[in-house]
């Protein structure tokens, strides 16, 4: 009878210990690193146009952001950075407030960006104003999305025909153009 | 590949002996969309480590484009960039490419806190759409992203028995289009980002004699001059060695395509200057200081008309005469109606930064976007109705390049010439120009043309570039 008690004891303690050790194991890594990869918050780089302090040309700025998941997010992002304006040299050239409201790729690389009205109204300038505002645009999302080769530049759901009657605005701007 | 920097140099040399006008516009460039000479590709710094040229991991994952995801436990930095996935451990030379593994010549090694990626990873990186080519510069000791449509290296004249060839090395040698046949004014457009360098200098029996780049809707173009005693040209395009060979012979050859007519040197016909006062109605422009652009571009037009009918016996036409709103397709149809033989688009500039400043004029460029399609009988390319101005491309630079000279030559720089097709040109079938004769941001330039004399002075300028045109000197 003792034998059995001793043997019962030494039965719980084994188990307690064994319950204790499994409860404290931490998880087992995840097999490969794709999942692995997709539980941490990833860092992206992204390059960014200003206009340049005279207006004659673009100045690139890179900033990391937290990685999007899909493209309206990464587009709305790119934009958002854009309307914070440069923190280096450069001069922002969006109208302020500027936001997308909808990106749409096309089987053939052709977005369709839907600007905010802030675009339209808060465009202010000449020329100059407005080349820089759709180059920094075209060369922002073609510099950092390489599946976009053509941009096509909508305000508020509706088609824009120029912004301040210098550029048209009525065709797509083809990327590789603007690299 | 050749210095970028030494072609710059060799055009500001070539047109410093031609005078500040022209050297201003070499040296301000024709276009800010694509790179051009003297601009750079993204790129990043390399350093030695142990012997071994590396790139910082996070230089490499922006010009990757890449995510990174740093696991310390292991020491490891994964790099994802879209379908693909790269990973990097300290201290090791083995990295893993998507299912694979390459083996760098030296480890990755840690220092001052980032990883050091040796740069021969970039040749063993996978080739397609969806990753950013690396390419290794050892002469700038950078690592360069090669833009998508491929690199256009340096050109070399070769001239033998009344020949003369121009050889580049060219990613994709299937994309270049010969875009003027003048041989004045011989263009040719190559896909691809110049990164190469031009000749020196020209060898005297050359039937080129001269050779400078100029801007492109896309890739790289070039104008040459070329020799009265050549008779023709063709392209050779050699894919599979990455060249494109242009080829000019002195002797007559069915061989060779025969340069583009030629009209008697001399001045060009002008029988009808169309003026369009930029804006107008509801559509003020830029106001600043007290000026409006609106006001301002009708003023000088109707100043320009009697400069230009004083000098030139040419008909004015002038598609606004009062303030009021005028359609673009409205002016088209009165620059098309009256027959033009130019179209100056009259407007003023604006920009948020004061220390912008100068004149910029915009040019259709010469490349026609629309597309061509092959019919029974052979090729036609079909031109939309909005680029019509693009056929007269090489007109119009000319134009803009005589204007600017002018401003340039009575103190209103900086000046700077775009090819970009320009609102106002829409369905214009004539050369023209948008000419932004001042930026009324710019303190100095709102004093000269507000002042009293100011609007006379810039109608003579723009008139003197005019009719410099016109001589066609």
């Amino acid at each position: 009878m003792r034998r059995v008690w001793i043997g019962l004891l030494v039965v719980a303690v084994l188990a307690s210990v064994w319950y204790g050790v499994t409860r404290r194991s931490p998880a087992p890594p995840a097999p490969g690193g794709a999942r692995g990869d997709s539980a941490g918050t990833g860092l992206k780089a992204v390059r960014l146009f200003f206009a340049s302090p005279d207006g004659d040309s673009l100045v690139s700025e890179t900033r990391e952001i937290l990685e999007q998941s899909n493209l309206h997010e990464r587009v709305a992002a790119l934009v958002a950075e854009l309307d914070r304006g440069p923190r280096g040299g450069g001069v922002a050239a969006l109208p302020a407030g500027t936001a997308v409201l909808h990106a749409y790729l096309d089987e053939g690389g052709g977005l369709t960006l839907d600007l905010s009205r802030a675009f339209e109204q808060g465009f202010r300038g000449g020329a100059m104003t407005e080349y820089a505002a759709v180059a920094s645009l075209v060369r922002t999302l073609g510099a950092n999305l390489p599946e976009v080769k053509r941009v096509l530049l909508v305000c508020g759901g509706a088609p824009l025909a120029t912004l301040g009657g210098h550029v048209p605005l009525d065709q797509p701007f083809d990327v590789s153009e603007w690299l | 590949m050749a210095p970028a920097s030494g072609a710059r140099a060799l055009i500001a040399r070539a047109l410093r002996r031609l005078g500040p006008p022209l050297l201003a516009l070499a040296t301000l460039g024709v276009d800010g969309r694509a790179p051009r000479i003297g601009e750079t590709l993204e790129s990043a710094p390399t350093r030695e480590v142990s012997g071994t040229t590396c790139v910082g991991a996070n230089d490499l994952a922006r010009l990757l484009r890449a995510t990174k995801f740093w696991h310390p436990e292991v020491r490891k930095l994964i790099l994802r960039a879209g379908p693909h996935r790269i990973q990097l451990t300290a201290e090791d030379p083995f990295v893993v490419v998507d299912d694979g593994t390459v083996a760098l010549p030296a480890p990755v090694m840690p220092v001052g806190g980032e990883l050091q990626v040796p740069v021969a990873l970039a040749d063993l990186l996978p080739r397609d759409s969806t990753l950013a080519r690396l390419v290794f510069d050892p002469r700038r000791r950078v690592l360069v992203v090669a833009p998508p449509s491929g690199v256009l290296g340096s050109a070399r004249v070769v001239v033998q028995e009344g020949r003369t060839r121009l050889v580049f090395e060219a990613d994709r040698p299937e994309e270049v289009v010969v875009v003027s046949r003048a041989r004045d004014h011989f263009r040719v457009r190559f896909g691809g980002f110049f990164s190469g360098s031009l000749p020196d200098a020209l060898p005297a029996a050359a039937l080129v004699q001269r050779i400078r780049p100029i801007g492109a809707a896309a890739g790289s173009a070039f104008e040459m001059a070329v020799s009265r005693q050549a008779t023709g040209f063709r392209v050779v395009r050699d894919t599979r060695a990455r060249r494109v060979v242009l080829e000019f012979t002195r002797e007559p050859s069915s061989e060779f395509t025969a340069f583009a007519p030629e009209g008697p040197p001399g001045p060009r016909d002008l029988r009808v200057v169309v003026l369009d006062p930029g804006h107008g109605g509801r559509d003020a422009g830029v106001t600043a200081g007290g000026l409006v652009e609106k006001d301002l571009t009708l003023a000088l037009a109707r100043q320009l008309e009697s400069e230009i009918g004083r000098r030139l016996r040419v008909r004015v036409v002038l598609t606004r005469t009062e303030d009021r709103d005028v359609p673009v397709e409205a002016r088209a149809e009165i620059a098309n109606r009256a027959r033009a033989d130019l179209v100056v688009s009259l407007h003023f500039d604006g920009f948020p930064n004061a220390a912008a400043g100068g004149a910029t004029a915009y040019v259709p460029p010469a490349t026609y976007s629309s597309a061509g399609f092959t019919g029974g009988a052979g090729s036609l390319t079909v031109l939309a109705w909005r680029e019509a101005a693009t056929r007269h491309a090489v007109e119009s630079r000319a134009l803009g390049e005589a204007i600017l000279s002018s401003l340039e030559l009575r103190g209103d720089g900086p000046i700077l010439l775009r090819e970009l097709l320009p609102y106002p040109l829409l369905g214009v079938d004539a050369p023209g120009l948008l000419l932004e004769c001042a930026t009324l941001t710019a303190r100095a330039d709102r004093e000269r043309v507000g002042g009293r004399a100011g609007m006379a002075e810039l109608a003579e300028t723009i008139a003197d570039g005019i009719q410099a045109y016109q001589r066609n000197e």
